[in-house]
C-alpha cells in the first residue's frame, strides 16, 4: 500500500485579465504515490506550469485543496508556504535558474541555508549530491563554465538539497540537446529508483515523457488522458521492447539495443 | 552607477569641508581683527595737548615757512607755542589718566638761508640745522613705553632713566657734529656726550640737499629745556587715557581745564577702524551664513540624490533579477530572506560608493567647494589687502589678517570625523534608498517572477 504524498481535490486556478476571467485549471484531481515518476504533458495553453506552480506553492489556487504530505497547503499564508517550498519541494526549473555569482556547490547549498546552520556541514552535503549527480569535482565550476547538461544537473543536485518529498520539474529538458536531455531523464529515474525521490515533470515532449512511470495528458485545465510510460517496464527490470531482462542503469537494451 | 553614487557622495563631503575651511579662516580673521585692536590700544587712547593760541609768536623756526613749498621742518614749530610744564600735574590728577608724557621738541643752530624762488624773487629764512627732542626720562614712563624714544638705535645705547648730559643723534648728525660714541657735541655752550646714535631718517618731503634730512637730537627733557632758554617749558603733551573708551571724556576734561589748548585725539581713527572692522566682520558674516545656507541647500540636494540614485538602482537591479528573486522563493527563501538580502546589497554599495566618494572628495573638495559653494574668498582678499598695506592697521599688525586668506583656500580637505560621518551618511542613505526595492523584492510573487525572462 503505498502512500500518497500528493493529492488536488477540485483545484482551480483562474485567472482574470480584465474583466475576463480565463480557468488554468478547472476541478482537477490529481493523487500522486509516493516514489512515482509523473509526467505531466499537454500542448500549451493547457495549464501545465499554472498546475507546477500550484503544486510548488508558487502560486495560490482559487478554489479547492491541496494536500502535500499530508498537508493542505491551500490556504496556508505565505509566512508558512516558503517552509513548505524549502522542506517539502524541490524546484527543477527549465532554464535551470543557477545564481550565476556562486558557483556549483554554493548553488547547492541555497536551500540549506535556511535548514542546516553549519556551514561545513551544508557544503558537505552538497559535494554529496553534486557527486550524486555525477559532477564530483566540478563544485567550485561557477555556471557559466559548466555545459547545459551540467548545469541542469546542479539544479536537480540543487532540489535535492533538503530532501523534499516531491520533486517538480518543468519543461527540464526544454533547453538541453537531444544528449543531454536523456542524461537528465536518466538522471531522474535513476533518482527515482536509488532513492525513491517522487517526480513530477511538466514536459510536452512526448519522447521524455515516455521515459516516465505514468503520463498525464492535461487539457484545457484538466487531466483528460492517462497512460503507462517505458518506466514503469524499467521499473520491473524489463525491456518494454522485446520484454527481456535488463538492469535499472542499462541505457540501452543488451539483446534489443533500444534505447530505454 | 557606482560612479553616480560616489560622486552625489563626494559633493557631500566637499561642501562641509568647504563650509569648514570657510569658517576656520573667519576665525583667523576675527582673531588678527582682535590683536589688531589690543595691539592698537594704546595707541588709540593718545590725547595730544598742544598750545595752539597765537598770542605768543614762535620765536625759533617757522612752520608756516614750509608752506612756501620749500621745505618742511620737522614737525617742530606747527605751533610754535609752548606750554608750562605745570599744566601736567593737572592733566595727570583728571579721572582716567594713566599717563602724561610732555614732551620739547626745538629747532637749533638757526642760520639764516637766502633762496631764490620763481621769477627771481629771493626768500630768507631762519632755518634750523637740527632739532632737539627733551622726553621724559622717567623711569614708570618709559617701562610703561610711552617715552617717544628714538626707536631705530644703530650703535650705542638708547637714553635711560636718569640720563643727564647725553644725547642720542641722528646719523645725519654725527656728521653735522662730527662726532662719534663717545664724543662731544656744543649745544649752545652746553656740551652733551654723545651715548647713542639712531637710524630715524628724514621725513621732509621737499628734500634739497643734506639740510633736508632731519637732524634730530633725543636728550633729557631737563637738559634740552635748560639748553634751549625755555626752562619749565613744554611743546606737546602726550596723555595717554586707561583705555579707548576713556578718551573722548578726558580730552573734554582737558579742554575744560586747558581752553587755550589745542587737544586732539586718535578718536576719528579709531572709529573709522572699528566701522571698517564691524561692516567687514559683518560682510564675513553674512558671506559665511549664505555660504552655509547654499552648502546645505546643496547638501540637501546631494543626500536627495544620492537616495535616489540608491533607489532607482536598486530598483533596476530588482527587475533585472526578478528572475532570480523567484528562484530564491521558489527555493524557500521567506520574504524576510529576499528582503535582507536585497537590502544588504544597496547598503554595500552605497558603503562603496562612499569609499569612492571619499576618495574623489578629498583630491577634490577644493575644486569642488570651489565651483559649488559660492566664491567668498572676494572679501578676505580685500581685507587682507587692507590691513596688511597697513592703511587702518599698524605695520606689526599687517601680517595676521592676510594670513587667513591662504588658509581659505588650502585648508578644505575632508577631515576623518567627516570622512566617518559620510560613511555613515552613505550606509543610511543606502539603507532608506533601498527600502523600497528590497520591499518590492520581497513581496514578488514567485509564479509570476518566473515567467519574467
Amino acid at each position: 500500500m503505498s502512500e500518497v504524498i500528493l493529492k488536488t481535490e477540485n483545484l482551480s486556478r483562474t485567472y482574470t485579465m480584465g474583466k475576463r476571467s480565463i480557468p488554468a485549471l478547472a476541478d482537477l484531481n490529481l493523487q500522486v504515490q509516493k516514489g512515482e515518476f509523473v509526467a505531466i504533458m499537454g500542448p500549451s495553453g493547457s495549464g501545465k506550469t499554472t498546475l507546477l506552480n500550484v503544486l510548488g506553492c508558487l502560486d495560490k489556487p482559487t478554489k479547492g485543496k491541496l494536500i502535500l504530505d499530508g498537508v493542505d497547503v491551500a490556504k496556508l499564508p505565505e509566512s508558512k508556504l516558503y517552509k513548505i517550498r524549502r522542506n517539502k519541494i524541490g524546484f527543477i526549473f527549465q532554464t535551470f535558474n543557477l545564481l550565476p555569482y556562486l558557483n556549483a556547490r554554493e548553488n547547492v547549498e541555497l536551500p540549506m541555508e535556511g535548514t542546516i546552520k553549519s556551514g561545513s556541514e551544508r557544503k558537505q552535503k552538497a559535494l554529496k549530491l553534486l557527486e550524486l549527480v555525477g559532477l564530483s569535482g566540478r563544485g567550485e565550476h561557477r555556471p557559466q563554465r559548466l555545459s547545459a547538461g551540467e548545469q541542469q544537473r546542479v539544479a536537480v543536485a540543487r532540489a535535492l538539497a533538503n530532501d523534499p518529498a516531491i520533486i517538480l520539474a518543468d519543461e527540464p529538458t526544454g533547453n538541453l540537446d537531444t544528449e543531454n536531455k536523456y542524461e537528465i531523464v536518466r538522471l531522474l529515474a535513476n533518482l527515482n529508483i536509488d532513492r525513491g525521490t517522487t517526480v513530477v515533470m511538466v514536459t510536452h515532449d512526448s519522447q521524455v515523457a515516455s521515459h516516465t512511470e505514468r503520463m498525464l495528458l492535461l487539457k484545457d485545465g484538466r487531466i483528460t488522458k492517462e497512460k503507462q510510460g517505458l518506466h514503469f517496464a524499467k521499473k520491473k527490470r524489463m525491456c518494454p521492447y522485446c520484454g527481456s531482462k535488463i538492469q535499472p542503469h542499462d541505457e540501452k537494451c543488451p539483446s534489443c539495443k533500444k534505447r530505454l | 552607477m557606482v560612479i553616480a553614487l560616489g560622486f552625489s557622495l563626494a559633493i557631500m563631503i566637499s561642501l562641509p569641508a568647504g563650509i569648514l575651511a570657510n569658517q576656520q579662516s573667519t576665525q583667523t580673521l576675527t582673531t588678527g581683527y582682535n590683536n589688531a585692536v589690543s595691539q592698537m590700544e594704546q595707541e588709540l587712547t593718545l590725547i595730544t595737548v598742544t598750545n595752539s593760541s597765537s598770542s605768543t609768536s614762535p620765536s625759533l623756526g617757522s612752520g608756516y615757512g614750509g608752506y612756501g613749498g620749500y621745505r618742511v621742518f620737522g614737525g617742530f614749530g606747527g605751533e610754535g607755542n609752548y606750554m608750562n610744564e605745570s599744566v601736567v600735574d593737572a592733566i595727570n590728577s583728571i579721572q582716567g589718566v594713566v599717563a602724561v608724557v610732555p614732551t620739547l621738541e626745538v629747532g637749533e643752530g638757526i642760520t639764516p638761508e637766502t633762496f631764490t624762488g620763481y621769477g627771481g624773487n629771493t626768500f630768507t629764512f631762519n632755518v634750523s640745522s637740527y632739532t632737539i627732542e627733551g622726553v621724559p626720562l622717567n623711569s614708570a614712563l618709559i617701562a610703561g613705553n610711552y617715552v617717544p624714544l628714538p626707536t631705530n638705535i644703530t650703535d650705542g645705547r638708547d637714553l635711560q632713566t636718569g640720563d643727564s648730559g647725553v644725547v642720542v643723534l641722528s646719523l645725519n648728525n654725527t656728521g653735522y657734529f662730527d662726532v662719534t660714541i663717545g664724543g662731544e657735541v656744543n649745544i649752545n655752550g652746553t656740551n652733551f656726550q654723545v651715548v647713542g646714535v639712531h637710524g630715524e631718517s628724514g621725513s621732509s618731503t621737499f628734500a634739497l640737499g643734506e639740510a633736508a634730512d632731519v637732524r634730530t637730537l633725543y636728550m633729557n627733557l631737563t637738559d634740552a629745556q635748560a639748553v634751549s632758554g625755555l626752562t619749565g617749558e613744554v611743546s606737546t603733551i602726550s596723555v595717554y587715557a586707561d583705555n579707548s573708551s576713556d578718551v573722548s571724556n578726558v580730552a573734554q576734561q582737558i579742554s575744560g581745564l586747558f581752553p587755550e589748548f589745542s587737544v586732539t585725539t586718535e578718536e576719528s581713527e579709531l572709529q573709522t577702524i572699528e566701522n571698517t572692522y564691524n561692516s567687514t566682520l559683518a560682510a564675513d558674516q553674512s558671506a559665511i551664513s549664505s555660504t552655509q545656507t547654499v552648502a546645505f541647500e546643496e547638501i540637501a540636494v546631494a543626500v536627495v540624490a544620492t537616495s535616489l540614485i540608491v533607489l532607482f538602482v536598486m530598483l533596476y537591479t530588482v527587475r533585472e533579477r526578478t528572475k532570480e528573486i523567484g528562484t530564491l522563493k521558489a527555493l524557500g527563501f521567506s520574504n524576510w530572506n529576499v528582503m535582507s538580502q536585497f537590502m544588504l546589497e544597496g547598503i554595500l554599495l552605497s558603503l562603496v560608493a562612499g569609499i569612492v566618494g571619499i576618495a574623489i572628495g578629498s583630491v577634490g573638495a577644493p575644486i569642488l567647494s570651489g565651483l559649488l559653494l559660492p566664491h567668498i574668498s572676494n572679501p578676505f582678499g580685500s581685507l587682507g589687502g587692507r590691513s596688511g598695506g597697513g592703511g587702518f592697521f599698524v605695520a606689526r599688525s599687517g601680517g595676521t589678517p592676510g594670513a587667513g586668506v591662504a588658509t581659505a583656500v588650502s585648508a578644505a580637505a575632508p577631515s576623518p570625523q567627516l570622512m566617518l560621518i559620510a560613511i555613515g551618511a552613505a550606509v543610511v542613505l543606502g539603507a532608506l534608498g533601498s527600502l523600497y526595492p528590497a520591499w518590492r523584492a520581497s513581496r514578488t510573487r514567485p509564479a509570476e517572477a518566473m515567467r519574467y525572462e
